[in-house]
């Protein structure tokens, strides 16, 4: 949503509408991480009176969905697409394939045997 | 020989203080679990690689007439070929400032 949009771009990597929308829900749900984790100790503690922990169930569904980390999926930083986006390179398969054959990934090798 | 229940439970409250966790011998539903659980915001927020100031910022921002002198030289290369190319007559040729010269070689050709 364009009110949790950074006003300047602040990203270094491939950067198009959908990789922009992605940095901007994580910069949200970090930020109203800690609410969302006291609401949920309130809704699971059996001991507090049930209307605090109705009210509490209330507010953290009523939270922009924004601020959900279900929200988060993580793109490729070089291309920014959603699929086949190998976590540990932060890259589509594709993509580390032609970085890796370049050598430009440290530690990585082609295997031949 | 068995211990007794309250002996235990002295022992597990002194546990529990020592090693800072809650006392609950019940097993009552408190949502500590969530409690403890760590924060993962800060990880999830930096996964995309933030925007690095470059040379050509710097120049953007520090240079100018009355500025200081930041050596380009890309653009000395560039400039060092555009005069070969102009002295070989390869050049762009010169814009149009007017319609009539602009149509002098238009139409076509009989």
């Amino acid at each position: 949503m364009s009110m949790f949009r950074a006003k300047k771009l602040d990203l270094g990597c491939f950067v198009n509408a959908r990789v922009i929308r992605d940095h901007t829900k994580r910069k949200v749900f970090a930020e109203h991480e800690a609410e969302r984790q006291a609401l949920r100790y309130i809704i699971r503690n059996m001991e507090l009176p049930a209307r605090t922990r109705a009210q509490a169930q209330l507010e953290l569904s009523q939270m922009h969905c924004y601020t959900r980390s279900t929200q988060i999926s993580n793109r490729c930083t070089e291309g920014g697409k959603g699929r086949g986006v190998l976590r540990d390179f932060k890259m589509t398969r594709f993509n580390f394939r032609l970085n890796a054959l370049k050598g430009l990934i440290p530690g990585v090798k082609k295997g031949i045997w | 020989m068995s211990v007794p229940r309250t002996r235990l439970l002295d022992l597990m409250k002194v546990q529990c203080r020592i090693f800072s966790h809650t006392f609950n011998p019940e097993g009552l539903r408190l949502g500590n679990k969530v409690l403890r659980q760590r924060l993962k915001g800060p990880v999830l927020a930096a996964y995309y690689p933030r925007k690095i100031s470059t040379l050509k910022d710097l120049r953007k921002a520090y240079s100018g007439p009355d500025g200081f002198e930041i050596p380009n030289d890309d653009h000395d290369d560039w400039e060092e070929n555009h005069k070969i190319i102009k002295a070989r007559g390869k050049g762009a040729p010169k814009k149009k400032r007017t319609a009539e010269e602009s149509k002098k070689f238009k139409g076509k050709k009989r």
